[in-house]
């Protein structure tokens, strides 16, 4: 079938508006679209009309600055946006291609342009960029939200660090402080009670030898008591201001002021009493814990030793594997069945034994201590064969 | 340091001759607009070429808002790079805003240029009491808008989407192919400072000899602006072109190396 293509007709009614200008801007010919579109008629735009009188200002300049060289340099230039002006004033947005047509000595005859009604595509456009610009305020209102939110969850976790480093705080201090009122009352017990026993030898003594001996004895007592008190005093002063003061500390003297203090004890029990710190002599230690912790083991072995042999008891230190000091004290006594009594070992008032001396308040205070200074102590016993009291005295931090 | 300055403003250097021609193009487009001017003048002149920065293939990163918020920041470079190409006597031609950018390179350092040639030139194009310079303030924001929605034919905010879209590099270097175009957000700064500006009274202070090429028919500087700038330099010729637009290089380049070779014998 063959069809006869009208192309006036054609050019006419083509759905964009074209026309054809000088190189001056002179509109020689446009189509009908191109008149209904900007509402001009043939005889108001043909000779008289330049391209840029369909332009604002602003188009003008972009025209001048950007469309025209363009077009100068490379002969075509598409897809650019313009406001055109129809005749009574109304802007309408187009999309327009032009192209150069040179004769064959490449001189400029004329320009040819298509424009392009883009009312709707741009209205869809404006709405585009109003949900975008407010998708972009609600984005940025979201990040400060954000920001505002990690900011605050920063502080927050600041002052959880901040509280749990008081609270650990108050809890060192707390347990400084039960541990101080037992020392105060415990490492004074022993003193007293000693010098009570060798109160009672001397008024039942009659010999004036043994008498001399007994309270040389008293004054070796007494002089350590004296020094008992003043330490506390001065732990006093010192544990008001700060942490636990650390001293220089040799474990073999103060294992023998130990062995002195409870000389009575060890003399009544015939106990077999030795000691080696030859892995660790020394340590970085409160003097007074250690006086403390000592006295308290020995007299609990001396106290808890079996009545069906002979007392052995020994003090020593040993590195661990994780290279830290231990204190081990080790005794062949009546031991505690752990099973039954394990859990409470350390406890407030807890004895295990019928025995007249039992106060409970020594393990609890020695673990206090202890722990109080980032320690830990550890406990192993057979029932009538021993106990071994294994102390970490420094944990490791590394 | 040469090396530097080459980059950012992508100096190209042309010809065989032993005097200097340094073009300098208008706002919106890129030394490309003097391919129908410089082959005519490539025998006798060292010809350098350069993108103003944030134009062409300038170095886009050496856009700097501060020193760009006024024409002094360009003129500046202007300097720079005579200075480290050695010119001497050189005849500097400015297309519209560039003429600009010469009068204030010329005002601060009178020796730098034998012969001062200003296409299209305007010092002002907002208009105001006693001064006819085009435009309104309405006709820059209309301009602003004309700017937001062509780039690429997109608003530039859709643009933006592209640009900043990793996923799709072959969109960004499109483009950068893209004739003129600059980074939209420079194109908007370029063309406040451009014309927004008002250099009125520095065109007394140029000593220069200046010639001014002027279209008949300019609708962004139009003859009255151009007569204007030749009654303010003491120095100065206008020429006038029988041809229409603000670029006589690209609609009347014969007519225009008529002019400029006249005035430079």
């Amino acid at each position: 079938m063959i069809y006869n293509i009208d192309y006036k007709e054609l050019y006419n009614n083509f759905p964009s508006g074209y026309f054809c200008s000088l190189p001056d801007g002179t509109i020689i010919d446009s189509n009908n679209r191109f008149l209904d579109l900007t509402n001009y008629t043939r005889e108001e735009v043909i000779g008289k009309k330049k391209f840029t009188d369909f332009l604002s200002q602003g188009g003008k300049i972009y025209f001048e600055n950007v469309f025209s060289p363009t077009l100068k340099l490379k002969g075509i230039i598409e897809e650019i946006n313009f406001n055109f002006i129809k005749k009574e004033g109304v802007k309408f947005p187009v999309l327009i291609n032009s192209v150069e047509v040179k004769d064959k000595d490449g001189i400029h005859l004329f320009t040819q342009s298509a424009i392009f009604n883009i009312s709707q595509r741009k209205k869809y456009e404006h709405e585009l960029l109003i949900a975008k610009r407010k998708a972009n305020d609600l984005s940025n209102e979201l990040i400060d939200i954000n920001k505002e939110l990690l900011s605050s969850a920063e502080l927050i976790l600041k002052q959880k660090s901040q509280l749990e480093e008081f609270n650990q705080h108050l809890e060192n201090k707390n347990r400084q402080l039960s541990s101080f009122a037992h020392i105060a009352s415990h490492n004074l017990r022993a003193p007293v009670s000693n010098l009570m026993a060798l109160k009672d030898f001397y008024k039942e003594s009659t010999d004036l030898e043994d008498k001399g001996m007994l309270f040389s004895k008293v004054e070796i007592v007494i002089s350590h008591l004296n020094e008992t008190l003043s330490e506390l005093i001065e732990s006093v002063k010192i544990q008001g201001n700060k942490g636990i003061k650390h001293d220089p500390i040799i474990f073999d003297s103060i294992f023998h002021k130990t062995l002195e203090i409870l000389d009575n004890q060890i003399l009544d029990s015939k106990a077999v009493v030795t000691s080696n710190f030859s892995e660790s002599p020394n340590i970085e230690y409160p003097k007074l814990y250690m006086e403390s912790i000592m006295l308290n083991l020995l007299s609990n072995s001396i106290r808890y030793s079996s009545p069906d042999r002979i007392a052995k008891i020994h003090f020593s230190t040993e590195i661990n594997n994780n290279n830290e000091v231990m204190f081990v004290a080790k005794d062949n006594g009546l031991g505690i069945d752990l099973q039954k009594h394990g859990h409470k070992l350390f406890g407030l008032n807890n004895t295990f034994h019928r025995h007249p001396d039992s106060k409970g308040v020594g393990l609890f205070m020695t673990k206090t201590q202890i722990e109080a200074i980032g320690g830990s102590i550890t406990v192993e016993s057979d029932v009538d064969k021993g106990t071994t009291f294994k102390i970490v005295l420094n944990k490791n931090i590394s | 340091m040469l090396q530097r300055i080459i980059a950012r403003n992508n100096i190209t250097i042309h010809g065989t001759g032993s005097k200097s021609m340094f073009l300098v193009h208008g706002y919106g487009c890129d030394q490309n607009m003097w391919r129908f001017i410089t082959p005519q003048f490539k025998d006798d002149y060292k010809i350098i070429l350069i993108d103003l920065v944030g134009s062409g293939k300038s170095d886009e990163n050496s856009y700097d808002y501060g020193k760009y918020n006024s024409l002094e920041g360009y003129a500046d470079d202007v300097i720079e790079i005579c200075d480290a190409l050695k010119l001497d006597h050189v005849c500097f031609v400015g297309h519209s805003v560039s003429a600009m950018i010469g009068l204030l390179a010329a005002i601060k350092r009178p020796t730098l240029f034998k012969k001062l040639i200003m296409i299209g030139p305007s010092p002002r194009y907002i208009n105001c009491e006693n001064y006819f310079g085009g435009f309104s303030q309405n006709d820059i924001d209309d301009l602003m808008e004309t700017l937001d929605s062509n780039y690429l034919g997109w608003s530039s905010a859709m643009a933006s989407v592209i640009m900043d879209n990793p996923d799709r590099p072959e969109l960004a270097a499109e483009l950068e192919e893209s004739f003129c175009q600059n980074n939209p957000k420079i194109a908007r700064h370029f063309a406040r400072v451009t014309f927004l500006g008002d250099n009125r009274s520095d065109l007394k202070k140029l000593t220069t000899d200046t010639l001014i090429i002027q279209s008949k028919t300019d609708a962004i500087a139009s003859i009255k602006v151009g007569q204007f700038v030749h009654d303010n330099i003491s120095n100065s010729k206008l020429e006038v072109l029988e041809t229409t637009g603000h670029c006589p290089h690209l609609s009347a380049p014969s007519q225009t190396i008529e002019a400029m070779k006249k005035y430079l014998i």
